[in-house]
């Protein structure tokens, strides 16, 4: 610290110095606290990693690793195949949402119809849909045709569930765009639905990946959907695990092993695109 | 950019007379593809939320085991409020609510330390936002092995001298529900953390430094100013942990409990689950799933109210 200087001093000039040092000492609790709150956060992924490089015995015995973890979840879980099948649902769904989305959105924000503004509210009060209360007649609809023994089911059940929230958001960015823009860009002959795909759509990039970061987490993540909707071999890599761990008892390491690859995707995703997470949530405020 | 190119063209507008003209047209076309790009999203949400939710308030108000329907109306409600198992479950749904305060008030304090700019507070609110990106499987596996008999937790407790508190928490009815919520709990703490940061960060500084002047507590400041300016906020995060509660624990249960011991951890959404497709009973599992929708309602209806009584409008 800056040593005191010689001269007389009026008090308030005397506090700063000992003020500044209060201020460093609370930032080092502060600093300290918020350590200790990182430490119950990651420890759980510690814990994945370190125990999924174990055989059973070294497990339970908390010491000693090898890659039987490893060996034992392949043997178990076809991951390679389920890896893909995550990636085919997320994409299909994400493509589908992100069509009806943006369309949707723009229609709502800058060409209003007359009750339009009643349709975007009964799209948005969809939200307050649960999964759960819909899952059975979900079900029966979907088996009527034959779409469960397909990626496509699942694919229609996250569509609805993503559907309503997406369109809320490209509809609270799309009216962030000047209405005079979309209007020149008509009156220079553009027509509506090219002014939508050549003007707005190109704008709304940042929404499209907000939306995109979104929902590729939650469907990567989801289970309830993909157990019921998606046939063993259609099987997500979340869904299979779920499943391995309530079937045939497994090892506790493949488990972990199974765990750690199947967050992996999701985190990476998570880590690139933070920011666009971090957005969707807070622009579901409505603010 | 094409876009700034065509701002000006605007000006130089038609004669009023062809412009009213091209506007009625123009209009109509507006319409016309205001409802055609419309017409998708539409037909998802009726065809695959609408219809269906509908056709679930039928099946609620008929026994159905997947052959064989059998329509007997609304006393089904009724049927249910005579269940045992219908108040078992649903107390399950309100001890979890037992829960909200600490997965709201943990994240507000760790908000107000984050909100203190102190060196590294970007990567810790990463850090804590991360399981925000982890399916509740995985979680649910981690969380399966800290509660175990040899688990971490019971590890700890013994190491600082509390042996005699080791539990298998996953083996009784209350302590499971209990450890559900924890895992609850922990895994909400980076989402609620963030809606409190954005809070914090619209909140006018000149305010808090006036309090300052004013003599107030860094405490006093926190609980008179900071945490009143922060209702929405604190509204906006109840509703998505209340919603999380109810309807996001399917995995979690699953994974952890299996919705046991007994009924100990089935949750309403857990048991549509059960009753629908482990138990073939579509009626009841239709009943417990508008239960819970009408739950869901309420409070999505009581937060709007709010909202609106505060700002004058909502959207």
């Amino acid at each position: 610290m800056a040593s005191a200087p010689a001269t007389p001093l009026a008090p308030a000039d005397l506090r700063r110095p000992r003020g500044r040092a209060r201020k460093r000492l609370l930032n080092g609790w502060v600093f300290l606290l918020m350590a200790a709150v990182a430490v119950v956060m990651l420890y759980p992924f510690y814990f994945l990693l370190d125990n999924a490089f174990r055989t059973q015995a070294q497990f339970d015995q908390h010491s000693g690793h090898s890659l039987a973890g490893w060996t034992q979840l392949f043997h178990d879980l076809p991951v390679g195949s389920e890896l893909l099948n995550s990636m085919i649902v997320c994409a299909a769904s994400i493509a589908i949402i992100l069509l009806v989305s943006t369309t949707a959105g723009f229609a709502f924000a800058k060409l209003r119809y007359r009750g339009s503004g009643m349709v975007f509210l009964l799209v948005v009060a969809a939200l307050m849909v649960p999964l759960q209360s819909i899952i059975i007649p979900e079900y029966v609809n979907l088996a009527k045709y034959s779409l469960i023994n397909s990626y496509f089911g699942a694919v229609l059940v996250y569509v609805a569930l993503g559907t309503p929230f997406a369109t809320f958001l490209m509809a609270t960015y799309y009216r962030g765009i000047s209405d005079e823009l979309i209007e020149a860009a008509v009156m220079d002959g553009l027509g509506y639905e090219r002014t939508f795909l050549q003007i707005a759509l190109p704008l709304s990039l940042p929404a499209i990946a907000t939306v995109t970061v979104l929902q590729f987490i939650q469907i990567w993540d989801d289970l309830l959907v993909g157990l019921l909707f998606l046939q063993p071999g259609q099987r997500t890599i979340t869904v299979g695990l779920a499943a391995l761990s309530a079937g045939r008892t497994t090892s506790i390491p493949a488990l972990m092993a199974g765990s750690f690859i199947s967050a992996v995707p999701a985190i990476v995703v998570y880590l690139i695109f933070q920011r666009h997470l971090i957005r969707g949530l807070t622009l579901g405020m409505g603010k | 950019m094409s876009l700034t190119e065509a701002e000006p063209s605007r000006a130089a507008a038609p004669p009023a007379g062809r412009r009213g003209a091209g506007r009625s047209r123009l209009a109509r076309r507006r319409r016309r593809a205001g409802i055609f790009l419309s017409l998708p999203a539409v037909a998802v949400v009726i065809a695959l939320l609408g219809v269906p939710i509908a056709q679930a308030i039928y099946y609620s108000m008929t026994t159905w085991n997947g052959l064989t329907a059998t329509w007997i109306g609304p006393s089904a409600y009724t049927g249910a409020l005579h269940d045992p198992i219908f108040w078992r479950v649903l107390e399950n749904n309100g001890l979890l609510l037992l829960a909200i305060p600490f997965a709201i008030g943990i994240p507000l304090g760790v908000a107000a330390l984050l909100n203190e700019h102190v060196r590294g507070w970007r990567f810790f609110r990463s850090v804590y936002f991360l399981p925000t990106a982890v399916s509740w499987v995985v979680i649910g596996m981690v969380a399966l092995q800290f509660f175990a008999l040899d688990g971490l937790m019971n590890k700890m407790l013994a190491d600082i001298g509390l042996g005699s508190f080791q539990a298998d928490m996953l083996a009784g009815q209350r302590s499971a529900l209990v450890a559900l919520a924890i895992t609850f709990i922990w895994s909400m703490l980076g989402t609620n953390t963030i809606i409190f940061l954005t809070g914090m960060a619209t909140l006018d500084p000149t305010l808090i430094e006036a309090a300052r002047v004013d003599g107030l507590a860094r405490r006093q400041i926190f609980f008179r100013v900071t945490l009143p300016l922060l209702k929405r906020f604190v509204q906006f995060s109840f509703v998505i942990t209340m919603i999380s509660a109810f309807s996001a624990l399917f995995s979690l249960i699953f994974v952890m409990t299996g919705g046991g011991p007994g009924l100990g951890t089935t949750t309403l959404e857990f048991f549509v689950y059960q009753s629908g497709f482990a138990q073939g009973q579509f009626g009841t599992g239709a009943l417990y799933g508008i239960v819970l929708f009408v739950i869901m309602i309420v409070v999505g209806l009581v937060q709007l109210r709010l909202i609106r009584s505060e700002d004058g409008e909502g959207w």
